[in-house]
């Protein structure tokens, strides 16, 4: 009996030795792959394809920082209302440094990881069957690409048109993985200068212009989405023909000012260039970018930002915009000119909608511009013309000229791109200050003034620091800081 | 409940009382020991029956048994006795101390040594010590100051919430430090990036000791797990005899522990708001201290809400608990039943409620063969409150609110408005735009856990010097959450979809880990001075963890909290994660007549978490020890046990994320199609932390063990630790890091630890004891000699050559008294009155970590009369008191404010003020102003008992009625400007398990922690 045991006993220790090493070397993950390997066919590589969107997604609709409402909140457009959260106000009141929190160190984070799954997708192309799947594929990637790295380069670098030494100025990493940028997680790259990444930035967005498809479905690149990127780039960079022509390569309609009202509660897409969309039915717990301005429930408008008193009583009673832009808010019985864009869904005002990231009105608009830049004073007021006849009821031609027109292309933009994530942009593009309305945020201009009333043009916080993490980190970037910080 | 439980006494009762019946003759006596004294809990059987009985408190028995008879006296510790019964009704029996008995025995890593022999470090708590508590207190909070080397900080006060607990020091970064715990040889996982720790589901009463294996002799037989020590829980075993049978039934109210500070009312808040908005601070400006016409000011300040009152309750604690023990000599059983209520102190939301069932078996299957089952099965409910820093948190919300706020809303004249149903409409005017109140009823998180535990064991005699132990154990939860945002409810309005009104989320989690192990031992004695023990043990731990996750919206009625009536999913997920551990290990231990003992263990671990060049690890420990009481020439000296042990040895931390060791992607939605999410670039060198410890230690027992200590010192390198190695985002990684190997800590200290038994007499007895760890602590090495800021808010720091966790703030300097601005310290040194991030520098020698924590207690005895009382105490460490930064705040004028706000720099000269409001830019910053010392000493427990003398209980068909009441933590001694006991600051902005977290680092009202009295009756049949 008891050597039997003996005999047992030895068997399960002899059997214990040799078993158990499989057990430990077969086990695998569960729910991840190895992101390479995974991609095999066109429906794969869709899933890359729609995994650079969604990491653009997480920077243009974070509920807190969402590139859609920041550079607005930068800007001349807001105010902040005290009764809210005070979110965001380091950045309304330009306080911000190299470590502060929110936008800083998301756009730099989340621009560059979207950056990381278009590589992935470009390096494995080769995977894929020569067709025009393959090329549309492929477009979506290197577009996706530029369009994160143009974010990148705007944000936390100058504009090549805001100032003469801008192009020589330190700009970003561009990282392609075709130039074997990619694969050394512990690579330690230095700043490029703005005029190699505005090279680079044309380069792919060109070469995407040659692939890529038409009509992919909502929330997704196509030919006309890189056309329009590629006439704001070029505008950036000073390219007037350039963009000129990219803009007329762009066949997405204006939306009417029927149209107007339902693309922000998308009711409709009129006019959408380019949008980052979300399923607000099996997406329900993603970002509700709208609480960038405000949270209300039925009771109250809890404000975050106001529209700034000035600019909106700038705004003609016959402008059809007034109403799409704004709507009186109510916080505990005071009155505020609360932003109305992004409040949500028909219905809703849960915050939860698509993103607008570019539409038929800039691409006119930055015709316009180009247009008047290029002293061709008389298409720039057609192209205008054709934007106001769809914006005023009862719209006469206007016929500026001279610093008027430029005024007039200026006025326009302001109102039609308004908190949609230009404005910051637009006067840093042009050298121009920021300089808020000297009121304070309630409806009669009553309450509160803003801390920071005038950035002059060329301040240092027009380019938002390095995030120090990146600056610690990475020792390609020591003495590469802005200025400034 | 209770009454079910009445009627089930009054049963037994009755059964009892039936036995009386029917016997010759009353045999009655005292038992003693050598000394005289009486001895309770003599187990006394009639040999060849079953019929036995006990002793009672004083030492007395009585028992029927026929003339001719033979009783058996045994007692742990004491040679048996067998005394033959004669004419005399009296048997009066002297017990004495047995040679091979008088040593305790106690549970060491892998099986139990007697203490004598053993070389390792171990600190043992015992039942006694652990039936104070308030029995809804998790083990791991019940540790506090029980053993020396052992630092417990509480979570937070929320009932059945477990504790920070870390044995000798931080020995990890980003690595858990929690000990490994093994309930009955079963390793219990605990999961804390996911919130998961099952040790508040294990009924305290079940505990027989507890054992903490704190240095490389004892923890490094747990290989790549030992790192952080390990807590072996051994629960309540039978003994052969009569069943015992227990009750204990206690009842009890608790309450939040009052703050050392005032509040305003709202005759003073409007009075600040008014100073406030006369200085110009721009957000007071629209508030009523400046805007309100004498009526509606008279108004207000009728209103005077106490929101303490209005939002917090007095809890009700409620426990029963029913063991069942005894057995023959094959078979023992111990059966035990326990039912735990504690409401909380959140007014509407129900705390914590368990239900437990155990029952451990042991038999005596053939003469070679024993076999063992331990199951138990718990259930825990627990309401949530979130735990979060703003005012969906009631304990925000209480200090938030303005006491001119009412809680439901006023019309006009001042009367309560209602809704269409008759209902009090909760009030949203006077700063309140979220009602806590309310939304403690409409957004709702209710968890419950589901925990069984098994372990089956097999233990063979193969011959005198061989035995095998074979054992299976394996441990299953159910985790359920539902989490709800009614319809109609508070956040519905702010973030719910018009069309969809409702929403909810059930998690399910089912965590299932199973062990099996072998262990063969060899075991000899040669010339009766050499005794040699040897085994081999095989192990094998898989880990298991399913999750799935539902999220639904649109519900037709607050009324009915299930998906099925919801109009759509949004979300469904579900996930596996695996762990395995093989492992092979060789344990020897040598001693020569029990004088000079040496041990020795080898271990191999093979990890799943760990790539293809690094799956296995090597552990070793050595160890020597030297009882010098064994010595000729102290023989007859007042030592009866002195010993003299060193050990060292190293051990593993796998404690980290699954497949760090691979690339990896998962995948997430775009606009509802599948999108491709990169989560990490793998490093295949990935490999576990290793520790190596120290320790030399000497324990002694003098005047026969009336006084008895330990003290050790330790130091203990771990080394490789995990860091999540900061790389350049430019690269797009998920976390912008890469897990390696680099950094190194080191812990150092002294413990120790003592008891005297002062008083010892019939009628009197006085013992005192306590315990005190000294521990320092360093950074050793970090990636590239590069600090880390971490810190849920970045205000800690990792420096190589100083203390872990380290404060990392800006140097406040006062107020400038000629002004009223708020001063700092720049880098240069020179004070300035501006603030600047860039001010940040490192505050050394100031750390959450303590350098001294422990616990010391005293118990009085007069006859039935018994009094103890344990305290904790900890010191040395700093706490950044945010919570008082948010009560005087200028910026926070909308809220309410601490009193001590209406002492700001009011004219040139004034001096210990706040700065004055105009500065409120600059004042509310974070500083060093809000770092303080973290020192206190609380009473812990405090029991008033009286146990019922053996003379009243004879006519009673009971042996043991005792009769208590109970404070906990109901008094505290510190400086600090709050709760001092401090483990997480706000749940939901750091938690264990987030990287950054740092348990005790800063205060941010969380759940506080309670002061409660309980009353119980425990009866013994």
């Amino acid at each position: 009996m008891k050597n039997k045991i003996s005999k047992i006993i030895i068997l399960f220790i002899a059997f214990g030795f040799i078993a158990c090493d499989d057990e430990l070397n077969d086990l695998q993950p569960f729910t991840e792959v190895n992101p390479e390997a995974f991609l095999t066919d066109l429906a794969s590589f869709q899933n890359g394809i729609d995994g650079i969107y969604g990491q653009m997604y997480n920077y243009y609709a974070a509920s807190a920082s969402g590139l859609q409402g920041i550079p607005d909140i930068l800007s001349d457009n807001t105010i902040q209302v005290q009764s809210g959260r005070r979110s965001n106000d380091d950045y309304h009141d330009f306080r911000y440094v190299a470590t502060t929190g929110g936008a800083i160190p998301l756009y730099w984070s989340e621009a560059y990881e979207a950056i990381n799954v278009a590589n992935i997708v470009i390096g494995q192309i080769d995977n894929l069957a020569d067709s025009d799947d393959k090329n549309n594929i492929l477009g979506q990637a290197l577009a996706a690409r530029a369009w994160a790295h143009f974010d990148l380069a705007r944000i936390y670098g100058k504009i090549p048109t805001q100032s003469a030494d801008a192009n020589s100025s330190l700009g970003i990493v561009y990282s392609k993985v075709e130039d074997g940028d990619t694969g050394d997680p512990l690579a330690t790259p230095s700043r490029e200068t703005i005029g190699q990444n505005y090279t680079e930035i044309i380069g792919d967005l060109e070469r995407a212009s040659q692939l890529i498809g038409t009509g992919n479905g909502e929330g997704r690149l196509d030919r006309n989405a890189v056309y329009g990127l590629l006439s704001k780039v070029y505008l950036y960079n000073g390219d007037y023909q350039k963009a000129i022509d990219a803009a007329n390569e762009v066949s997405t309609e204006l939306a009417t000012a029927e149209e107007l009202p339902g693309v922000y509660t998308d009711v409709n897409d009129a006019g959408i260039v380019i949008q980052l969309a979300v399923n607000t039915s099996s997406e329900s717990n993603f970002a509700n970018v709208g609480v960038l301005y405000s949270q209300s429930n039925a009771d109250n408008d809890i404000l975050e930002f106001a529209i700034d008193f000035d600019f909106f009583n700038s705004i003609d009673d016959t402008d059809v915009r007034q109403d799409i832009i704004q709507y009186v808010g109510n916080n505990t019985g005071v009155d505020y000119n609360a932003i109305k864009k992004f409040l949500g869904e028909e219905g809703q005002v849960n915050g939860r909608v698509d993103i607008k990231v570019m539409r038929a009105a800039e691409v006119l608009l930055n015709k316009a511009e180009a247009q008047y830049e290029l002293n061709q004073q008389g298409p720039a007021l057609a192209t205008l013309n054709e934007l106001r006849a769809t914006r005023y009821e009862a719209f006469t031609p206007g016929t500026e000229a001279g610093q008027a027109l430029e005024d007039a292309i200026q006025y326009e933009r302001r109102i039609e791109l308004s908190f949609e994530g230009h404005r910051f942009f637009d006067l840093k593009r042009r050298g121009e200050s920021i300089t808020r309305s000297d009121n304070g945020e309630v409806i009669d201009g009553s309450g509160t003034k803003p801390e920071a009333l005038v950035i002059p043009a060329g301040d240092f916080r027009f380019q938002f620091p390095i995030p120090q993490a990146e600056m610690n980190a990475n020792s390609g970037f020591d003495g590469q800081q802005n200025a400034g910080y | 409940m209770r009454t079910k439980f009445s009627g089930i006494l009054t049963l037994f009762l009755a059964f009892i009382v039936q036995f009386t019946f029917a016997q010759e003759k009353t045999i009655s006596g005292t038992v003693t020991d050598d000394k005289g004294l009486p001895l309770p809990g003599v187990n006394i059987i009639v040999k060849n029956t079953t019929n036995g009985t006990q002793t009672d408190f004083d030492g007395n028995y009585s028992i029927l048994a026929n003339r001719g008879a033979v009783l058996t006296y045994s007692y742990v510790g004491f040679e048996t006795k067998e005394i033959a019964v004669t004419d005399s009704d009296v048997i009066n029996v002297e017990l004495a101390a047995s040679a091979s008995e008088l040593e305790e025995v106690i549970v060491t890593a892998y099986g139990v040594g007697r203490r004598s022999t053993v070389t390792a470090a171990i600190s043992t708590v015992g039942a006694e010590d652990i039936e104070d508590f308030v029995p809804t207190t998790s083990i791991d909070n019940i540790l506090q100051g029980q053993a020396a080397g052992v630092q417990v900080t509480a979570a937070n006060g929320r009932p059945g919430n477990t504790a920070f607990v870390q044995i000798r020091g931080t020995g990890s970064i980003n690595a858990s430090t929690t000990p490994l715990y093994v309930i009955d040889g079963v390793p219990i996982p605990i999961n804390e990036g996911e919130n998961f720790n099952p040790l508040n589901n294990i009924n305290p009463n079940d505990i027989e000791s507890l054992s903490i294996l704190k240095d490389a002799a004892s923890a490094s037989k747990y290989g790549s797990r030992g790192a952080n020590g390990v807590v072996l829980i051994t629960t309540k075993k039978g003994r052969a005899g009569e069943a015992k049978i227990s009750f204990n039934s206690s009842y009890g109210f608790g309450e939040r522990i009052a703050d050392p500070f005032d509040l305003m009312n709202a005759e003073q808040k409007l009075e600040i708001e008014r100073q406030y908005a006369d200085l110009g601070v721009g957000a007071a400006n629209r508030l009523p201290g400046n805007t309100a016409t004498p009526a509606e000011r008279a108004r207000l300040i009728s209103y005077d809400t106490n929101w303490e009152e209005e939002l917090l309750r007095t809890s009700v604690v409620q426990n029963n608990s029913l063991s069942i023990a005894g057995g023959t000599e094959d078979l023992t059983y111990f059966l035990s039943l326990g039912y735990n209520i504690d409401t909380g102190i959140i007014d509407r939301i129900d705390g914590f409620e368990r239900v437990s069932a155990r029952l451990n078996t042991t038999y005596q299957a053939k003469k070679w063969l024993a076999i063992g089952a331990n199951v138990s099965a718990a259930r825990s409910t627990t309401d949530l409150p979130r735990d979060r820093n703003n005012v969906q948190n009631p304990f925000r919300g209480m200090y938030d609110y303005n006491p001119y706020a009412p809680l439901y809303a006023r019309d006009d004249n001042g009367n309560i408005v209602n809704d269409a149903d008759g209902n009090p409409v909760f009030n949203r005017g006077g700063g309140i735009f979220f009602p806590i109140a309310q939304a403690l009823q409409t957004e709702l998180e209710d968890n419950r856990n589901l925990l069984f535990i098994g372990n089956l064991s097999a233990d063979i005699t193969l011959s005198e010097k061989f035995s095998n132990r074979f054992a299976v154990g394996v441990i299953n939860n159910k985790f359920n959450r539902t989490n709800r945002s009614l319809p109609g409810g508070v956040l519905q309005g702010f973030i719910g979809d018009a069309n969809f009104p409702g929403t909810q989320t059930e998690n399910v989690n089912v965590d299932f880990e199973y062990n099996v192990n072998n262990l063969f031992t060899y075991t000899d004695t040669y010339n009766d001075l050499h005794n040699l023990t040897a085994s081999v043990l095989l192990e094998y731990n898989e880990n298991i963890r399913n999750e799935l996750r539902v999220d639904a919206r649109g519900f037709p009625s607050p009324k009915i909290p299930y998906l099925d009536v919801a109009a759509e999913a949004t979300r469904a997920d579900s996930n596996e994660s695996r762990r395995i551990l093989f492992s092979q290990a060789v344990f020897a231990d040598y001693n020569y007549d029990e004088k000079y003992i040496l041990s020795g263990s080898l271990r191999r671990d093979g990890s799943s978490r760990f790539g293809p060049d690094n799956k296995y690890g090597t552990f070793y420990s050595g160890s020597i020890a030297w009882n010098i009481a064994k010595e000729n020439f102290l023989e007859g000296s007042v030592f009866n046990d002195l010993k003299l042990r060193a050990s060292y040895g190293t051990s593993g931390n796998q404690n980290i994320p699954d497949f760090q060791y691979i690339d990896a992607a998962d995948f997430t939605t775009y606009n509802g199609n599948t999108a491709l999410r990169p989560l990490r670039a793998g490093n295949p060198a990935i490999q576990w932390e290793s520790q190596a410890i120290l320790d030399i230690g000497l324990e002694f027992g003098l005047f026969n063990n009336r006084v008895s200590g330990v003290i050790d010192y330790f130091k203990k390198n771990s080394q490789d630790l995990l860091l999540n190695r900061p790389i350049s985002h430019t690269a797009g990684d998920e976390d912008n890091g890469i897990f390696s190997n680099i950094g190194e800590v080191e812990n150092k200290g002294f413990e120790f630890s003592l008891n005297a038994d002062v008083i010892r007499t019939d009628n009197w007895s006085v013992s005192l004891g306590g315990n005190v760890t000294f521990l320092d602590n360093e950074v050793v090495k970090l990636v590239d000699g590069d600090d880390i800021i971490t810190g849920t808010f970045g205000n800690n720091i990792l420096r190589e050559g100083e203390d872990i966790y380290s404060y990392y703030l800006v140097e406040y300097a006062g107020v400038n008294p000629d002004n009223g601005a708020p001063l700092y310290v720049d880098l240069d040194g020179n004070t300035t009155e501006t603030y600047s991030d860039s001010f940040l520098q490192i505050q050394e020698g100031k750390s959450p970590i303590a350098d001294l924590q422990g616990g010391f207690y005293g118990s009085f005895k007069y006859k039935g009369f018994g009094l103890r009382g344990d305290f904790v105490f900890r010191g040395g460490n700093y706490i950044l008191n945010n919570q008082r930064q948010s009560g005087i705040a200028i910026g926070n004028i909308d809220a309410n404010l601490r009193t001590e706000a209406f002492n700001y720099w009011k004219q040139p000269g004034d001096t210990n003020v706040l700065p004055s409001p105009t500065f409120q830019a600059t004042a509310d910053q974070t500083s060093t102003r809000f770092l303080e010392k973290g020192d206190f000493i609380r009473l812990r427990t405090l029991t008033l008992d009286y146990t019922l003398p053996s003379k009243f209980l004879d006519a009673l068909p009971i042996n043991k009625l005792r009769i208590y009441a109970t404070g906990q933590n109901v008094l505290t001694f510190t400086d600090y400007e709050g709760d001092p006991e401090i483990g997480l600051g706000s749940a939901e902005s750091g938690n264990q398990g987030d990287g950054t977290f740092v348990p005790g680092s800063f205060s941010l009202f969380s759940y506080p922690q309670v002061k409660s009295y309980i009353f119980g009756l425990e009866l013994g049949f």
